[in-house]
């Protein structure tokens, strides 16, 4: 392996270098296909991002962990919070920038984590998958506590800050604290029609999502329907018996479906209520996938690094043997929160990007089913493993879209369309307990280990 | 003062029911060491069994026996194929293939019963007893729901102390080395643990059903509540699951009456972190010295 990977310089320029050359060649196909296929982009970086931090606590520290969707709702909720309510950055007292926005997210994330990873060091196995659980469970329950400050169960509606001008999310008022008020979507009325080709021509009646495949009950007349009818809890992880939510029926996705899904001309129309301002040649998904990819390439760096460090092979010897670890003069504890902080790191900025997905933080949208889709993907992708994250990733947005192709082309009625996905990942998950333990990056490399072997 | 004793009142057949599913995790941690978060799936999936066979029969009593029946089907069935070939493959893989279980079985009660909440009619009033010139909260189904749960207790007691059924479950769960050296056949006694808890399991869902509804996720929180309770009382203890469970839902019935039921889960991770932190090994559980 490290042979094909020669390149010069040192293991930091290598790992610089390969997040580089990824970026660059995401960044070309985000700008070469179509929105919807931009947003699965965005919503494969955002998941990637949050499930390195899985790799390196499920994977390397050992501690299955349910607690990483509420850490990403510690993030979403600290981005949209400072991002709605700071004008200047507090002590610094420079101008608010939504980059300020994802370093609190980051802090929050790291704070929270400390303080679950604190009790977390001192459980083992079930007991802390148990009180991640809770946490898990619990987080949603806070929102709904303080509605004044978190929204409530309607969550908070965000706006996404574009480079330049603004982007105004939503028809409706947007709450409080609008940053979006001198958002000027002014160069509307032209760009529709630049946009139609893009969601109209290049995709084939069956193979688009509807609106019912995208959230449930949702109505079709998405842009202007209020949040909370839009994502309920219910939506995501109650009625329709969906613990993933990762297809969450989010305003600018259902407004392109609803461009594709009526006529061609007219759903121009239609997309340009939402999918305003194309600003330096994007429109909004390309943004969004633009900010997730940058998210997810960066924190692959980083997480690339620390898999490789030092405390990369700590975190491994604590799982292995801990007492082994100490008497090699390992503080295991240290090194259980350690994993657990840096994880809510990952998981809070991805929680930050996946607010911006959604222009909308919610406790819906971070509810128990995107804990449990986190474990889902890391499992399947090879729970050790970088690359099985990313794999993950694409498995967790991927595998709905299939299902929903052949529910369209099969004709299934709609509780089984709901479900399947959920009832794949979960039997998959049980299959790859049971008989590939290292998921599909494990088993590949365990099958190409002897021809590599006979290389050397 | 009153309403102290409403609100205490109004907890006590909640956490009879909680207990009832703390027992169903501890029955299953003490044989195979597994804490079974699949298992609010399993009774979701026997209530919706009881469901239809009412629907079918309109008789509470056969709904409840299709689900207890179902219940140690499931539990045989999830022994079987799932835990029993993955536990010794490693420690994690135990705890995610519980939580694949879970998800497989939401969604195939979504499939089968499709999402929408449904309704779970009690088969005696669920309305407060008047008596002496007020309305008590404590209806004639609380009644109901508390004497099933202190019959299946007794029941459970004298299984495990007066059977050779439960002597081999015990010896199993205490030291399976010694006991299979003493002639007990320990994975048919694990399998007893799982049938049993499949049954204990189903039993609670029926009971909770017409106070929860049913749908896929409605019984996530009771998982939340039940592995508290298990937790608190020690994993280990059968005592602690039902002294804890029942103490759990006074509390929250205490808390949800005096602020709001909102909070319940807070206060019940809470609680949770606490013992955890205090008492690791719960209040009625055996210590275990662990290392550094």
């Amino acid at each position: 392996m490290h042979k094909l990977m020669m390149l010069p310089g040192s293991r930091l320029v290598q790992h610089a270098a390969i997040a580089l050359a990824i970026w660059v060649a995401l960044t070309r196909l985000n700008q070469s296909v179509d929105p919807l296929l931009s947003y699965y982009l965005a919503l494969v970086g955002m998941y990637a991002t949050a499930m390195f931090g899985m790799t390196i606590l499920v994977g390397l520290s050992g501690q299955v962990s349910l607690g990483n969707g509420a850490l990403m709702a510690v993030g979403g909720y600290a981005f949209a919070l400072t991002s709605l309510n700071w004008k200047t950055v507090p002590i610094l007292g420079l101008p608010w920038n939504a980059v300020w926005s994802v370093v609190f997210a980051g802090i929050f994330g790291i704070l929270v984590g400390l303080v679950i990873g604190g009790l977390a060091a001192r459980l083992k196995g079930p007991y802390l998958a148990g009180l991640t659980l809770g946490v898990a469970v619990g987080v949603p329950a806070i929102a709904n506590r303080f509605p004044g400050l978190f929204g409530g169960e309607n969550g908070l509606m965000l706006t996404v800050p574009y480079p330049q001008g603004g982007y105004d999310a939503s028809a409706v008022d947007t709450g409080p604290a609008d940053t979006g008020a001198d958002a000027i979507p002014t160069e509307a009325p032209d760009l529709p029609t630049e946009q139609a080709p893009i969601g109209g021509e290049s995709l084939a009646p069956s193979d688009l999502l509807t609106v019912d495949d995208l959230g449930g009950a949702v109505s079709s007349a998405a842009p202007s329907v209020a949040p909370s009818d839009l994502i309920t809890p219910d939506d995501l992880m109650g009625a329709t018996g969906a613990p993933i939510a990762s297809m969450p029926a989010e305003p600018s996705a259902l407004a392109s479906a609803g461009t594709d899904l009526g006529s061609t001309a007219s759903g121009g129309v239609d997309a340009g209520s939402v999918d305003v301002s194309a600003v330096g040649g994007l429109i909004l998904e390309q943004w969004q996938a633009t900010l997730s990819i940058t998210m997810a390439c960066i924190m692959g760096f980083v997480a690339l690094n620390l898999v490789r460090s030092r405390q990369g092979r700590t975190w491994q010897a604590v799982r292995d043997d801990s007492i082994a670890a100490a008497v090699s003069g390992i503080n295991p504890s240290r090194s259980k929160v350690s994993a657990f902080v840096v994880s809510s790191l990952f998981a809070a900025l991805a929680g930050a990007v996946f607010a911006q997905l959604l222009t909308y933080v919610g406790p819906g949208a971070y509810g128990l089913g995107l804990s449990l889709s986190l474990l889902v993907g890391i499992v399947l992708g090879g729970r050790a493993s970088l690359l099985g994250a990313i794999i993950g990733a694409v498995l967790l947005v991927w595998l709905p879209v299939v299902v929903d192709r052949l529910s369209a082309d099969r004709g299934w009625p709609e509780p089984v369309t709901n479900n399947a996905p959920n009832l794949l990942y979960g039997l998959l998950v049980v299959l790859v307990v049971l008989l590939a333990p290292g998921g599909i990056t494990g088993t590949i490399r365990q099958s190409l280990a002897p021809v590599l072997r006979r290389r050397d | 003062m009153t309403t102290f004793i409403d609100y205490l009142l109004g907890g006590v057949s909640s956490g009879a029911i909680i207990a009832l599913m703390a027992l169903a995790i501890v029955l299953i941690w003490r044989s195979t060491r597994v804490v079974n978060f699949a298992q609010v799936g399993q009774a979701m999936f026997t209530t919706y069994v009881a469901l239809t066979v009412r629907d079918a029969t309109g008789n509470w009593i056969i709904a409840l026996l299709a689900a207890i029946a179902a219940g140690a089907v499931l539990g045989l069935v999830v022994h079987w194929l799932v835990i029993r070939p993955v536990k010794r493959v490693d420690t994690s893989g135990a705890i995610i293939a519980t939580f694949g279980v879970l998800i497989s079985l939401q969604a195939l009660a979504g499939m089968l019963w499709g999402g929408d909440t449904r309704g779970y009619a009690p088969p005696v009033s669920n309305d407060g007893i008047q008596l002496a010139g007020r309305i008590w909260p404590f209806s004639w189904y609380d009644v109901l729901v508390i004497g099933v749960t202190i019959a299946l207790v007794i029941g459970l007691t004298l299984l495990f102390t007066r059977t050779n059924i439960g002597l081999a479950m015990r010896a199993s769960a205490f030291n399976p080395e010694v006991a299979r050296l003493s002639g007990v056949r320990v994975s048919r006694s694990l399998a007893y643990g799982w049938i049993l808890a499949g049954m204990v399991g189903a039993i609670a869902g029926v009971l909770v059903a017409p106070t929860s509804q049913v749908s896929p996720n409605s019984f996530d929180i009771l998982l939340v509540f039940a592995f508290t309770a298990a937790v608190i009382g020690g994993l280990d203890s059968l005592v602690g699951a039902v002294t804890f469970g029942i103490g759990t839902g006074l509390v929250i019935s205490l808390v949800s009456g005096y602020s709001d039921s909102s909070n319940a889960p807070v206060v019940a991770l809470v609680l949770l972190a606490l013992n955890l932190l205090l008492k690791p090994d719960g209040v009625f559980g055996h210590h275990h010295s662990r290392a550094v």
